[in-house]
């Protein structure tokens, strides 16, 4: 039932967003249509030097997916955190193993280098 | 709170820690300037080889006088389970041998291979022992999971990605059918253990149109589809053939063997044990003539040694299923031999698939003459392709005829019947490589390196166990009968 005032909050802010982008709609000159430059691409004031088209650099993946990785990792620490003082010291004992693991997944992908950028 | 469960599973835990310390021993090593970032895929892999041995050895020493159940009932150990877990192990071994040689002449440099090989035994493992639901679904993934990625691990192979990224999707899916069944199992009986499963199904008439039972139908179907993407039975095989060809043999090799040990153990565990009813009995009946008559017809269009490795290992799984669907327990006994049998047979076949990769072999044809080049592999390659196809006194003969036999003992006897006629079909093929090797010269001689002292010890075990296995079966047929037994009772 908590979940009523976010909804409510949410429709707000939509609305109030769409409201302050319209108003400037109402208010602006149109004046891009006078400048077809204005519409061009941005490179620092030169003409695009080559196609836009450039190789995807793994790295991004990478990172997305120890993201992921890790993200679970903490959905599974958020239930134990919660009740760590009802599942006593068994219950600490059998997260501090599966941190562990996932500490040893990440030293390899330290030492594997997935970490550096450059 | 658990002491006796963690005593129980220490094979288990010992093998995760084994693959640990493999892994970080493998990385720092082989990031490491001082060494001059040494290659380390033969290293570890007889590291892993060592620590496969010292599982199989912790496994053996703790053998169960009883049953025991682990972890709130999640897990069982009995004869069954330390049956199959010790030959899934003794086959990891011997896939691991087999690779020794491999990764150098492949010059494939990812120690990785051989910590995923170990991570999916463990699951399998497990997956042996799972007496749950939930707990059969978490131990089915991580070993579907590590296979996905040992399917690519050539990068730079255009087969090798499309047989991972094909095996992924595939995988993927029927994992999501096999999810769907237990979710509708629980759905409609609350409960995920298999003994408390087999308690509600005992005397209850499933039936698709019953008034409480088609839910139960459903999920059963579910369950029995997920299991037959994943064993390559017949209608749902496509997947197999195209990743067999294009993963790296060795993986191939892996994929042949060990999950189909796995897999069978866990499907009779589930289907025998948990769903005692023989609503699904027609299923496997249908899958077994399907796959039978598949595997003999399409093997035959086949040139590709792996191909048709593949369409073989479809017809076998035809043959096994036939066990199954009997029920009984002298069809558990026999689907048992046959799948130690198959395994056998297929560890040999790939150790010298193996061996004879000169040239990239992949060809049948390319076998041209090779009782001439190298007349004691042909003979070995001839008895195991007989013991395939079922000649007489070798061990595919055996196998395949408890398996007709508890067939006719069941009263299915159109199943016995399509058995002998496809296995008449399918010694064609089989025959066929015996005719290359013997009678066709070819036009350019392809002379092959002589193999490691690894692969052949390996190859002249299996095949001593192939040729001379009618002479004192009797061991086996009690190991067997004892595993049957222990399911069933």
């Amino acid at each position: 039932m908590e979940f009523a005032p976010i909804c409510v909050y949410l429709i707000i802010s939509l609305l109030l967003s769409l409201i302050l982008i319209s108003v400037s709609f109402l208010f602006a000159s149109s004046s891009s249509l006078a400048y077809p430059e204005k519409l061009s691409a941005y490179e620092c004031g030169f003409d695009p030097l080559d196609d836009a088209r450039s190789r995807f650099d793994i790295r991004f993946y990478l990172v997305s997916i120890l993201f992921i990785i890790f993200d679970l990792e903490v959905t599974f620490l958020f239930p134990w955190a919660v009740s760590l003082n009802k599942i006593g010291l068994f219950g600490f004992w059998s997260m501090i193993v599966f941190l562990l693991i996932l500490t040893i997944g990440f030293i390899y992908e330290w030492k594997k280098g997935a970490l550096d950028w450059e | 709170m658990f002491e006796h469960d963690f005593l129980a599973l220490f094979p288990e835990i010992f093998l995760i820690n084994a693959t640990i310390i493999l892994l970080i021993y493998g990385v720092v090593l082989s990031t490491s300037k001082k060494y001059d970032y040494p290659p380390l895929v033969r290293n570890v892999s007889w590291l892993g080889l060592l620590s496969v041995l010292i599982t199989i050895i912790l496994l053996a020493a703790g053998a169960p006088l009883t049953v025991a159940n682990l972890f709130y009932n999640n897990l069982i150990i009995d004869n069954f389970t330390y049956f199959c877990q010790i030959f899934l192990l003794l086959s990891t071994a011997s896939t691991i041998v087999m690779c020794l040689d491999y990764f150098k002449e492949e010059s494939l440099n990812s120690f990785e291979s051989i910590v995923l090989i170990l991570l999916s035994t463990c699951s399998m493992l497990l997956m042996i022992s799972a007496y749950d639901l939930i707990v059969m679904y978490l131990a089915i993934e991580p070993q579907s999971l590590c296979f996905y990625v040992i399917a690519a691990l050539k990068r730079d192979s255009e087969f090798s990605t499309e047989a991972g990224l094909k095996y992924f999707i595939l995988g993927a899916f029927s994992s999501g059918i096999l999810l769907f069944g237990c979710s509708m199992i629980y759905g409609f009986t609350g409960v995920t253990n298999f003994e408390e499963l087999a308690k509600i199904f005992t005397g209850y008439k499933i039936t698709l149109f019953g008034a409480q039972s088609s839910g139960i139908f459903m999920g059963i179907l579910f369950i029995a589809v997920g299991f037959l993407f994943k064993i390559t039975a017949v209608p749902f095989h496509m997947w197999a053939p195209d990743v067999y060809e294009g993963s790296p043999t060795l993986v191939t090799a892996f994929f042949s063997i060990a999950p189909k040990i796995s897999i069978l153990a866990n499907m009779v565990r589930v289907f025998i044990y948990g769903f005692y009813d023989p609503t699904w009995q027609q299923l496997f009946f249908f899958c077994s003539i399907a796959s039978m008559i598949l595997g003999a017809l399409a093997a035959m269009a086949q040139n590709k040694v792996k191909r048709l490795l593949a369409y073989s290992s479809i017809g076998h799984v035809g043959y096994l299923f036939i066990g199954f669907s009997c029920g009984t327990i002298e069809g558990i006994q026999s689907l048992l031999i046959g799948v130690f049998i198959y395994v056998l047979m297929t560890i040999n076949v790939f150790a010298i698939v193996l061996a004879l990769r000169q040239n990239h072999f992949k060809y049948i044809a390319d076998l041209g003459a090779l009782a001439r080049t190298n007349p004691i592999l042909a003979i070995t390659l001839s008895i195991t392709m007989f013991s395939y196809a079922g000649i007489p006194p070798l061990a595919g003969f055996c196998s395949k005829f408890y398996l007709f036999f508890a067939a006719l003992g069941c009263g299915a006897y159109l199943l016995a019947l399509i058995g002998v006629v496809t296995s008449v079909i399918s010694c064609f093929y089989y025959i066929r490589f015996v005719k290359i090797m013997y009678f066709d010269i070819p036009k350019t001689w392809i002379l092959y390196k002589p193999m490691d002292r690894e692969k052949s010890l390996l190859l002249a075990i299996t095949l001593f166990f192939i040729t001379f296995f009618f002479l004192y079966p009797s061991p086996f047929f009690l190991v067997t009968h004892q595993m049957a037994l222990s399911l069933c009772l």
